[in-house]
């Protein structure tokens, strides 16, 4: 049964992930300006424009472009990047990409290790005292968190600890050779932002359905037997919580992997996010195209995860009549 | 130092030339070297270069197109570290002068078609090997021919051969006289590298190795201990980066996370000034513009042209919108910062209603609608400040707002009326040459003139500087005059650095002084 679950899960993710291949492909098709017109920019002539067009393939039909694409990306070729064509050789999408995927996967992982701890404490803490001032206070300065936009924070964030404190530099720029602390320090300002904004909505999320869950009736007959609250909470209710928490987990590390383009930019953190960005102003469409596919890839990756997880910690699921 | 504050207002607002001024400096008993940076700063008074230190390099573009070749160079970026780990044949110095570099000298026939350059001897790339015609025939022969990807190939279409001589001396043959070329082989994009390169890291023969390289990341740079050049060198090395964010950029460099950032906006003057650092404003020939193609209406009407010149509100433009940090523009592209070639003789286009209104009303238009794009900084202000203008003398201006995703290719040259940016080219002719000559392949006002393409063509040979003098002047007033181009303003290139860094010249060609910089600036600890 749990297979059967798994099974049908995996085939909605391939679905999900080739309906989004074919949006990436007609989205990046329809913006503005021919790829060619963009290469030559303000100096383009009718024939360099022509002669541009048939090297890079654009001359043929769009769905010929596309099963071609798609033929390619299946067997792990992403394509050539249009970066330094005008010499004969274009340079290699996986290349780009690997120095970047590193960078990405580094700042996820330590706002990821940072966040998630404090998060979850933060969220049971308020759950376990609800209406008191400590509630409180984390329901207010969450709610503020997740009103503000992220850009706000880490401009806010910048003028405070780089600017005026002069405690952490204001972008990130890396030497390649940091570790540990220096690592840290560097990297302070884009995880600090990260951090609140990610931590905001789990810990909201954890409080809501701890919450949820504390109002069942087995948990007032546990109540009514006389558990101390604390062991309510740890004991019974968080694992019947888990399935919603660890889907918001999921889709705030899905947003960090592909979502961070603001922070990423603000803080000329060379990440997956800002090549995307880079590679839209350049009309560089097969790089667009890559990563868009790697950030859809790790949203289906990371929310099949989650699903399964749900299924896991959930008897009535596992064990479907 | 009363006089050179007095002088530093002056040339800031265009009413003394940079030549003009380094003469009054001279006068005021001040050596030439400190009155090139006294051009920008008063701090230069005191200065003495030290050794030592390095600098983080901010620009505003980078992305996994940014290269080593030289001769794909298109941003500041490339430029930039074109010119830290590369040397060209010929190079400009502050006053706009030509200098050499690894051409050790050179001459030209009398009509301008056959040069000689003689090599420099005792140059050493940085894998070790040498110097020699070969590789200077290889790099440049690179800009020749249909498939070359060079983006200056269009300045060496009239090369008929480069030839190497001997191991030091190199021919290079022409088709037409262009008492130009000079100028053309100071781009960053004709820099000479080792023949058949295949390793960009090594390939040069600048300054400054490139020790590292990751396209749209960063590149670090250190001292080349075998330079051929005995003075300046002073930093130990240079990082070259770039923040896309405007406001990130400044932020960095308030914060000292950098020491130089470029392209910053008039609006940020204020707030680098009050934190200490240093605004490097230095007049160039870029412009925003207008064109009204004239091969269609309403363009076509000299009238309409005529009325829309004198509704240009020059100062206010320079001193509302550009802080000061412009020049006023006179409809033609040549400005003071191209040197001898400028015409100050001709008048200055004022602002004059009352003659906009005679014109616009003789040429029976009462509305017209122009495309306008955030092409360069500040030109939609321009344009609102016109259309304002215009309504107070009953004349309708329509703004159609286009974006600049695809601009270039489908509005510029193709609507009756659009907005246009041009960044400086290194000299008067090519300029010109480029948008109205009758080869010019952008020609962006469709206006064609006979006696413009023979004195494009006769200035090119001339070599009396009085009679060449004279032909610009003759151009430059037919531009202004007859052709659809209307050019209200000239942006100041703006660049801020932390203080500690100084030495930086004022060539307009580009940022910090045409992002040269790397070899003679310096950092005090």
């Amino acid at each position: 049964m749990l297979w059967r679950a798994l099974l049908s899960r995996l085939g909605i993710s391939l679905v999900t992930l080739w309906v989004v291949s074919v949006l990436i492909f007609i989205g990046t098709n329809l913006l503005p300006g021919d790829v060619a017109q963009i290469i030559l920019g303000q100096m383009a002539t009718p024939e360099s424009t022509a002669a541009l067009r048939a090297k890079l393939g654009l001359d043929k039909p769009p769905y010929l472009q596309y099963v071609v694409w798609l033929q390619n990306v299946a067997m792990g070729d992403l394509g050539i990047s249009k970066a330094g064509l005008g010499a004969g050789l274009g340079t290699p999408i996986v290349e780009i990409l690997e120095p970047r995927i590193f960078n990405t996967l580094r700042l996820t992982g330590l706002v990821t290790v940072i966040a998630i701890p404090i998060s979850l404490f933060l969220g049971l803490i308020a759950a376990m005292h609800p209406g008191t001032r400590l509630d409180r206070a984390v329901t207010f300065s969450t709610l503020s968190l997740i009103s503000v936009p992220d850009f706000l924070v880490a401009t806010m964030l910048v003028l405070i600890f780089a600017v005026f404190l002069g405690w952490f530099p204001a972008i990130v720029y890396l030497r390649g050779d940091e570790t540990g602390w220096v690592l840290i320090k560097t990297l302070a300002m884009p995880i600090l932002t990260l951090v609140i904004v990610a931590s905001s909505q789990i810990i909201r999320m954890t409080r809501a359905t701890v919450l949820n869950v504390m109002s069942s009736p087995y948990i007032e007959m546990a109540i009514l037997k006389g558990v101390p609250r604390k062991r309510i909470i740890l004991r019974h209710a968080l694992f019947n919580a888990v399935g919603p928490i660890v889907n918001v987990i999921a889709l705030n590390l899905a947003w960090l992997v592909g979502g961070v383009v603001v922070v990423e930019q603000i803080f000329s953190y060379p990440g997956l996010a800002k090549l995307m960005v880079e590679g839209v102003l350049m009309r560089d469409l097969p790089l667009v195209q890559a990563c868009a596919m790697i950030f859809c890839v790790t949203y289906i990756v990371l929310i099949f995860i989650a699903d399964m997880a749900t299924i896991l910690s959930n008897p009535r699921l596992r064990h479907p009549k | 130092m009363k006089e050179v504050k007095i002088f530093q207002q002056m040339y800031r607002d265009g009413h003394v030339s940079r030549r003009e001024f380094l003469a009054a400096m001279g006068a005021l008993g001040i050596t030439a070297t400190t009155a090139g940076s006294l051009l920008t700063s008063a701090s230069a008074l005191a200065a003495t270069p030290t050794r030592g230190g390095s600098v983080i390099f901010a620009s505003n573009l980078h992305g996994p197109d940014d290269t080593l070749d030289p001769l794909l160079g298109t941003s500041t970026i490339d430029y930039t570290r074109s010119n830290a780990s590369r040397n060209g044949l010929i190079q400009i110095w502050d006053d706009m002068s030509l200098n050499a570099e690894l051409a050790e000298e050179w001459s030209v026939n009398s009509n301008a078609t056959e040069y000689t350059f003689k090599i420099r001897k005792g140059v050493t790339f940085h894998d070790g090997s040498g110097l020699t015609a070969e590789d200077v025939v290889w790099s440049m022969d690179r800009h020749r021919g249909e498939d070359s990807p060079s983006s200056i190939k269009s300045f060496f279409t009239n090369v008929t051969e480069w030839q190497a001589v001997d191991k030091y001396t190199v021919k290079l043959s022409l088709s037409s006289p262009d008492a130009d070329m000079p100028y053309k082989l100071t781009q960053p994009q004709a820099k000479i590298v080792k023949a058949n390169a295949t390793d960009w890291l090594t390939a040069g023969s600048g300054p400054y190795l490139v020790d590292s390289f990751q396209a749209g990341v960063k590149s670090t740079h250190s001292r080349n201990p075998n330079y051929w050049r005995d003075t300046g060198q002073w930093l130990d090395g240079i990082e070259i980066t770039a923040i896309t964010d405007m406001n990130a950029r400044l932020n960095a460099l308030l914060a000292g996370s950098v020491d130089m950032i470029t392209s910053i906006s008039p609006k940020q003057i204020q707030k680098i000034e009050e934190s200490g650092n240093n605004v490097l404003s230095v007049p160039a020939g870029l412009y925003g513009g207008i064109c009204c193609l004239k091969n269609t209406a309403p363009g076509e009407n000299d009238d309409l042209v005529q009325g829309l010149r004198y509704i240009q509100d020059r100062e206010r433009i320079v001193r509302k919108f550009l802080k000061g940090h412009g020049t006023l523009g006179n409809d033609h592209p040549i400005n003071v910062s191209y040197g001898a070639d400028h015409c100050h003789e001709l008048p200055q286009i004022p602002y004059d209603p009352e003659k906009a209104k005679y014109h616009l009303n003789k040429s029976g238009y009462s509305e017209a609608e122009l495309f306008v794009a955030p092409v360069t900084g500040i030109i939609e202000d321009v344009c609102l400040l016109m259309q304002a203008n215009l309504k107070k003398i009953d004349f309708n201006l329509k703004l159609k707002k286009v974006p600049t995703d695809g601009y270039w290719g489908a509005v510029w040259m193709k609507e009756p009326l659009n907005v246009v940016s041009w960044n400086m080219r290194p000299t008067a002719n090519s300029m010109m040459g480029i948008q109205f000559g009758p080869n010019g392949n952008w020609n962006d006002t469709f206006w064609n003139s006979d006696r413009m393409g023979e004195l494009l063509k006769d200035s090119l040979a001339e070599t009396d500087a009085a009679k060449r003098h004279e032909m610009h002047c003759e151009m430059q007033k037919l531009v202004s005059t007859e052709s659809g181009i209307i050019i209200p303003y000239h942006t100041n290139v703006l660049d801020a650095h932390n203080p500690k860094v100084q030495g930086f010249s004022n060539v307009p060609l580009g940022q910090f002084g045409g992002n040269q910089w790397m070899e003679h600036i310096w950092k005090n600890a």
